[in-house]
């Protein structure tokens, strides 16, 4: 009926309609990651101390300024935004690909093969997302960057396993499918065609939110003081770092309170518009 | 004594004309069928009498309701008659359902003004009208496609409407639904009621008698007595109508006493299927000969898809056996689905899976372009997704997938049920002759169909 009353239908594959916020965020993550490559190259060790610099305002030799123990503030905010990036594309991957293959394989397989990957995906929904990684940073007590990559990694998967096994159970267990067997195609084709053009959109849509989480988690518990310690250089950890000088040095906070925001806002405007056939 | 005239409809898009009719009349005792294939703009009509196109669509022209001059123009104006002196039945009365309603308190919302108490009063009289008094209390799921239809049918004349627009009601109906359809709708003409149909079938039109009008490319070519237009057609475009019905066709492939002495290729031995208690079929031999042409027929609800899927594989049997000779594996099996749409990966060019399927197949370079020319169909349609291509062409596409693989058997699954009668004789004729040697088990609710095509013809009760 939609098809009688909408007698032109404007087609639009071929052509990705660029949108004015996803070009400006990808210029934002794009300036970022060259500041968080090259950054951690060209500028000053961030962990040598010139107790003579305390506290420094910023200036042309030092644009960010220095910290309590003379550190380049600039240095040390390539550093943080590096971990944060690396620590977060880690997680996504991770999480992205494991959760991925066991919703296709669940979706497949149906059976106790799913029942037991639902169990197991329900059970780490029940627990609080960042009371398991609080877990594994107590576990291990220096907290290493392993652990709260393993926690964030885990707590991650779930969602993609979800989205990816009701999507998955949909297309396979759909006329197209049913076709593609009748035709002898094997799994490739299903894989190619079916599946991986379906769920890309999804799983893109994912990843940036799971940068996000990933990003914020890192910091929330360096804020708190649980995740990575000092002297590492850790956005979160800079921003508690800076408390005591708040009035004195208010540029100490702002610096990686602005790079979150920046980070944040570009992995949410990434978001990849869902498209329907 | 009601009556309804349209005066200079015009309905377009930018400078596209859709529909221009400069005139119809509605008659108590005589209705109005509008014939025509997908697109020559004969919904888009129906949409504009009752205001309900899409706002990207200009209309233009006059309704008269009795004494009331309309201007369709104002698509707002006709809201308050909506129920009252206007109804329409919409296309796939299934979908218009509400699916968390019980049919009885569906049918009540449309008894207006009226109290709750008589309005199911109301309701229920009228649903023991239509012959459903035991399914007040069902979910529209549990329904029919020729119950739902009747439900829908209670629900857009309880208010009163003395006009009724209704749009393409036969689509997926079997012969027996569209019969008792054509009653009611007669009935409601018998007690002076107005009836405009929108319809692609002309066994309906035949049935519902009165006057036919037949639109093409947005204008009528034809109108008159239903007798006489559909009898002994003038214009060239009505006669071809004419003959699209199976009944008449006239086909080189089409053949009468054909015998295969050869093996069956399927062999179904006192085959059951049940879904829970409920029995699809019971206790059926069956077999399919290299070459035959073999139709299941019947009414929808009989099992004939579970019966299909079961021969050739898809579905297993709870008890007996289907042989199937060695020579049919490896994809010499193919069938091709009532909504191709669906068949197809919906969100690649769809010569990139038929890449895929010539590359498994072995099939030529030049294979996919030889089939597409046989199927009268333009290459570049295949750069397109499966949902930017008509019903009529993806399954003609489907046919070209299924030939790759060189089938000894096609199961052809309701594949033109979805289709005008144009596009079926169309698409039907480009299967049956790229078929050549290879089998058909075709499941369909049109007897006349399956007796145009089949050798031997399975009619499920």
């Amino acid at each position: 009926m939609s098809a009688a009353l909408l007698p032109e239908v404007v087609r639009t594959h071929g052509v990705r309609r660029r949108e004015p916020g996803r070009v400006l965020a990808a210029l934002v993550l794009g300036a970022l990651a060259l500041f968080a490559v090259l950054g951690p190259l060209l500028l000053a060790d961030p962990t040598s101390q010139d107790l003579g610099r305390y506290l420094e305002a910023p200036s042309p030799s030092e644009p960010l300024g220095t910290d309590e123990y003379g550190r380049s503030v600039l240095a040390r905010l390539a550093h943080a935004t590096r971990l944060s990036l690396v620590l977060g594309v880690l997680c996504v991957v991770t999480a992205l690909v494991l959760g991925t293959a066991s919703g296709i394989l669940a979706a497949s397989r149906g059976g106790w093969v799913d029942a037991v990957l639902r169990a197991v995906s329900e059970a780490f929904v029940a627990i609080p997302a960042l009371l398991v990684v609080l877990l594994f940073s107590a576990l291990a007590a220096d907290g290493s960057l392993l652990t709260l990559y393993l926690g964030l990694a885990l707590v991650q998967w779930v969602e993609y396993f979800r989205v990816v096994r009701a999507k998955a159970a949909l297309i396979l267990g759909g006329p197209a499918v049913e076709a593609a067997s009748l035709l002898q195609l094997g799994r490739v084709h299903v894989l190619r065609r079916h599946l991986w053009p379906a769920l890309r959109p999804l799983l893109l849509t994912l990843a940036s939110l799971g940068m996000v989480t990933s990003i914020l988690a890192m910091s929330t518990l360096g804020f708190v003081k649980v995740g990575l310690q000092p002297p590492r250089a850790e956005l979160g950890l800079m921003v508690t770092e800076a408390f005591p000088f708040y009035d004195v040095a208010p540029w100490l906070a702002l610096a990686p309170v602005t790079v979150l925001f920046l980070l944040t806002a570009g992995f949410l405007g990434l978001r990849h518009r869902e498209v329907s056939p | 004594m009601t009556t309804l005239e349209l005066h200079d409809v015009v309905v377009a898009h930018g400078d596209r004309r859709l529909v221009d009719v400069p005139h119809l009349a509605l008659e108590p005792g005589r209705p109005v069928t509008i014939v025509g294939e997908s697109g020559s703009g004969k919904s888009l009509l129906a949409h504009a009498l009752m205001g309900t196109l899409a706002s990207s669509l200009v209309v233009d022209g006059k309704l008269a309701l009795d004494e009331t001059l309309l201007h369709l123009g104002d698509r707002s104006n006709r809201r308050a008659l909506w129920g009252r002196r206007i109804a329409m039945l919409p296309q796939e009365p299934a979908l218009a359902l509400d699916p968390t309603m019980r049919v009885l308190s569906q049918v009540a919302e449309g008894a207006l003004g009226a109290s709750r108490t008589t309005a199911r009063s109301h309701a229920g009289a009228a649903l023991a009208d239509v012959g459903l008094a035991a399914s007040a209390r069902s979910f529209p799921h549990t329904l029919s496609g020729g119950m739902a239809q009747r439900v829908a049918y209670a629900a857009a004349t309880i208010g009163g409407a003395r006009a009724l627009i209704v749009d393409e009601p036969s689509k997926g109906l079997d012969s027996g639904s569209v019969d008792r359809l054509a009653g009611l709708l007669r009935d409601h003409v018998g007690d002076g009621g107005l009836l405009l149909t929108i319809t692609h079938d002309l066994r309906l039109a035949a049935a519902l008698g009165g006057e036919v009008a037949v639109m093409r490319e947005a204008t009528v070519v034809e109108s008159g007595d239903a007798v006489d237009v559909l009898g002994s057609p003038q214009h060239d475009y009505t006669r071809r109508l004419v003959d699209a019905d199976p009944s008449r066709w006239r086909q080189p492939w089409q053949r009468t006493g054909w015998y295969s002495p050869g093996e069956a290729i399927v062999r179904a031995i006192g085959i059951s299927k049940a879904y829970g208690a409920t029995s699809v079929f019971a206790d059926v031999d069956l077999h399919i000969r290299p070459g035959e042409r073999v139709a299941l027929s019947g009414p929808s609800g009989v099992g004939k898809t579970t019966l299909g899927n079961a021969l050739i594989g898809l579905t297993p049997v709870d008890a007996g056996r289907v042989v199937r000779e060695p020579s049919l594996a490896g994809g010499r099996v193919q069938k091709l689905y009532q909504d191709p749409t669906l068949s197809f990966p919906a969100l690649v060019p769809i010569e990139v899976g038929l890449r895929d399927v010539s590359r498994r197949h072995r099939a030529s370079a030049s294979r996919v372009d030889e089939l597409m020319a046989a199927v009268r169909l333009s290459p570049s349609l295949l750069a397109r997704r499966p949902g930017e291509v008509s019903g009529g062409e993806l399954q003609r596409i489907a046919i070209v997938r299924a030939l790759l693989a060189e089938p000894r058997l096609v199961f052809a699954d309701e594949a033109t049920s979805r289709l005008d009668l144009l596009t079926q004789a169309g698409t039907i004729d480009c299967l049956m002759t790229e078929l050549g040697e290879a089998a058909l088990l075709m499941v369909t609710h049109d007897r006349a169909l399956a007796t145009a095509v089949a050798d031997t013809h399975v009619e499920l009760e």
